[in-house]
């Protein structure tokens, strides 16, 4: 039985459902709705939520657990000895699936059910399934063959079994909230609770999904590990990864990239916390209400254009500039690619983020500070200086350090900006690069998967997180702990 | 209306210290005031009176341009504190409020230390030669304002910390620090509770040794309390103005008698 069936037959089951709750709730009354506990429409929702929470939660959990299952399945139905030579019984099993799945939907279903194949050995129809669009692992043999006919039945067999019962639960939910819409049954509570678990599934979902990506990132961190030392991954000062065919061993010290990055995002804050605080003390305190409906939006689009568009206008104006006016006739380098190019450039993309939270937060400073400091007859630039920034300081660092999180993780910029060679320097004007642009380096191109040269990329990620992690942190921390000064 | 303590009604010096003639505010198309003229003496407490939206806050804040900081508000008329005129062009708002102190409805210290919020205004104005003078300077304001006593062993913790009586006495420690000429007070214990206002109250008294104060407030009694003189506005319009004690017994205007005898607002 088809997915798409089940769910359009759940929809329909749902709504009838959510019609005929309500309307026998209505006549439990006598059709006057003013005694009903609840408006009728909680009773449809009643309805629909008996019908449909527990089916999908059925759904979900049968398509979560049949692939174990029917992988268990293959693997004690292959005993070793078909195992070919040399193969692993993982790569076998997914083998098994593939044709599996190669016959079910694949150009060949067709003449397959028809029986055409009854005589055909197991090379042709091999070859039928490659020409069919399935990749394979090893050619097609008898036993495979046969796991995967099994494999095929078993798996349609369950899917049958999987909407029978699904089905099966949706009326039955559907009818034991029909048969309790009567009066004074509390729909009304029943769809608040529902609600509630609706909130409480989609935060779990943001956290898991967090807690899923640390994980992934700390085992195949703890697998770099134990390929390459620790203590040469954090103290060693080269970067220089020597891919297959090269030879040699490589040299993965983080302190370059990690230099890079601090560099480049230095350079950007300190164009972006000056402008941006700026921007936004005269926006909200000096600004007429009609510029600041025009300028406030106009500074917000720099937030909105891709860092890409950054990064072309970095290749193409700011890198070549310098160079031609700064770089090149103080003798400080050559190159377009720069450390100053690419912390300019990112410098200006921070501006919005800066600026614009920073706005928010002063204007949050209540009017009566201003109106204390003015009234002792303080100037409107020493009001802002003395009484207005200081009290909206645990949000500007706030600000502050979220841009620095964003300067941190940047990828586009630096890699057309700065360059991708790395570098221990302090010429601002010399070509340097960033963690995020190595582990892209690194992840890309044609690479054994099990090297430290790959897996390295997962240590440097693991490595940017805890430091972006430990920024977030620290602003929250430092926002909290000030927040509520004036009130 | 039981405590009706028309403590020294007479008024001590004659000297005139601000003479409004013919003022008129306009917020937008509102015309807030109208055709305002008064006399308000030199050390002693006038109170402005009437029901909310008479106009009696945004006549105070004409005083010492605080208006000028809301820029729909506009301002006609003649203004003079000691003779000269407050909105001729020559006058700078800045020093204008350093000259007339202001103390706002809710208590409003600075997110900075006791001292510091004390020390705010001598520091702005250069009033201080140095930091034993500054020393002495907060000091005296906090004796004036009655708070020295409580807070004279934590002068570094928050002004914000305090509770909201000592807050507005700290707020007008603030204002009397700068050593002001004239200083108005909006409100200034609608958000404290009885002992705080009494404390408040006493300090109002002490003050008119030394500066011409004016107060606006709600409570009739409060007014009674501590003006020698009283303003009555309605509507925009400064209705009565005389000797407090005459203005409580024996209004001339209706709408006055109205007023006070609990009849409307």
């Amino acid at each position: 039985m088809q997915v798409s069936f089940i769910l359009l037959s759940l929809a329909a089951i749902g709504a009838l459902a959510f019609v005929t709750a309500r309307h026998r709730a209505i006549a439990s009354v006598g059709g006057d709705a003013r005694r009903l506990h609840s408006l009728p429409i909680y009773y449809g929702l009643n309805g629909s939520i008996m019908a449909l929470v527990p089916a999908l939660a059925l759904l979900v959990a049968w398509m979560l657990v049949q692939p174990l299952f029917l992988d268990g399945a293959i693997r004690s139905d292959l005993s070793d000895s078909v195992l070919p030579e040399g193969s692993a019984m993982g790569l076998v099993v997914s083998d098994v699936r593939r044709v599996a799945e190669g016959l079910e939907s694949g150009p060949l279903a067709q003449s397959f059910i028809a029986g055409d194949f009854a005589d055909a050995t197991p090379e042709e129809v091999g070859r039928m399934l490659v020409r069919g669009g399935t990749a394979l692992g090893a050619p097609l043999t008898r036993p495979v063959l046969d796991a995967a006919m099994e494999y095929r039945t078993t798996s349609r067999t369950l899917r049958w079994i999987m909407g029978i019962a699904v089905l099966a639960v949706a009326v039955i939910g559907a009818a034991v909230a029909i048969h309790r819409s009567e009066g004074s049954y509390r729909a009304r509570n029943v769809v608040e609770t529902g609600m509630l678990g609706l909130l409480m599934v989609s935060a779990s979902i943001a956290i898991l999904t967090t807690l899923g990506i640390v994980m992934s990132m700390l085992f195949e961190t703890a697998n770099f590990f134990s390929q390459y030392p620790f203590t040469r991954f954090f103290f060693n000062t080269t970067w220089q990864p020597s891919f297959s065919g090269r030879g040699g061993a490589s040299e993965l010290g983080i302190l370059p990239l990690l230099w890079g990055t601090l560099y480049i995002s230095l350079i950007a804050l300190i164009v972006a916390v000056p402008i941006g605080l700026f921007s936004a003390i005269y926006l909200s305190e000096y600004a007429g209400r009609a510029f600041r409906s025009v300028a406030k939006p106009t500074i917000e689009i720099l937030a909105g254009i891709p860092t890409i568009v950054y990064g072309l206008f970095a290749l193409i104006t700011v890198g070549p500039l310098l160079r031609d006016a700064i770089a090149s006739p103080l003798g400080l380098g050559n190159s377009a690619s720069s450390v100053m190019t690419a912390g300019l450039v990112m410098g200006i993309m921070l501006i919005p983020f800066v600026s614009s939270l920073s706005d928010d937060i002063i204007n949050a400073v209540p009017q009566a500070m201003r109106d204390g400091s003015l009234g002792l007859g303080a100037t409107k630039s020493e009001t802002i200086r003395m009484v207005i920034v200081p009290a909206a300081l645990p949000g500007i660092v706030g600000a502050v350090l979220l841009a620095a999180s964003r300067a941190i993780g940047e990828t586009m910029i630096v890699v057309l900006g700065a360059g991708a060679a790395a570098r221990l320097d302090l010429n601002p004007f010399e070509a340097m690069t960033t963690v995020t642009v190595k582990i892209v380096s690194q992840l890309t191109g044609d690479t054994d998967f099990n090297s430290p040269e790959t897996l390295v990329a997962f240590a440097l990620g693991l490595t940017l997180f805890v430091i972006t992690l430990g920024l977030n942190v620290l602003a929250l921390f430092i926002v909290r702990k000030y927040r509520e000064q004036y009130e | 209306m039981n405590d009706m303590r028309h403590v020294e009604r007479t008024v001590r010096v004659d000297t005139t210290k601000i003479t409004a003639r013919d003022v008129q505010v306009f917020y937008g198309d509102t015309h807030a005031i109208r055709n305002v003229s008064v006399d308000i003496p030199d050390k002693t407490v006038t109170a402005f009176i009437g029901p909310s939206g008479c106009g009696k806050s945004t006549f105070l804040r004409c005083l010492n341009r605080m208006n000028d900081t809301i820029s729909v508000a506009r301002v006609e008329g003649r203004i003079e504190i000691d003779g000269e005129d407050i909105y001729d062009r020559r006058v700078d708002p800045v020093q204008l409020r350093a000259k007339v102190g202001m103390v706002f409805q809710k208590p409003n210290p600075f997110p900075k230390s006791i001292y510091d919020n004390v020390a705010y205004g001598p520091r702005i104005h250069g009033l201080a030669r140095d930091r034993a003078d500054l020393d002495g300077i907060v000091e005296k304001a906090l004796r004036r304002a009655a708070l020295w006593a409580e807070v004279k062993d934590r002068l570094s913790a928050a002004g914000t910390g305090l509770s909201g009586g000592q807050q507005q006495r700290l707020c007008i420690a603030r204002a009397v620090a700068t050593s002001p000429e004239v200083l108005l007070m909006d409100e200034p214990c609608s958000a404290l509770d009885p002992i705080a206002t009494d404390q408040v109250e006493n300090l109002i008294h002490e003050l008119r040794e030394n500066y011409s104060v004016v107060i606006v407030t709600h409570s009739m009694s409060q007014a009674s309390r501590v003006s020698q003189k009283t303003a009555y506005f309605h509507l925009g319009e400064l209705v009565e103005y005389g000797e407090t004690g005459q203005i409580f017994t024996n209004p001339q205007d209706e709408r006055t008698e109205n007023y006070i005898t609990g009849r409307i607002g």
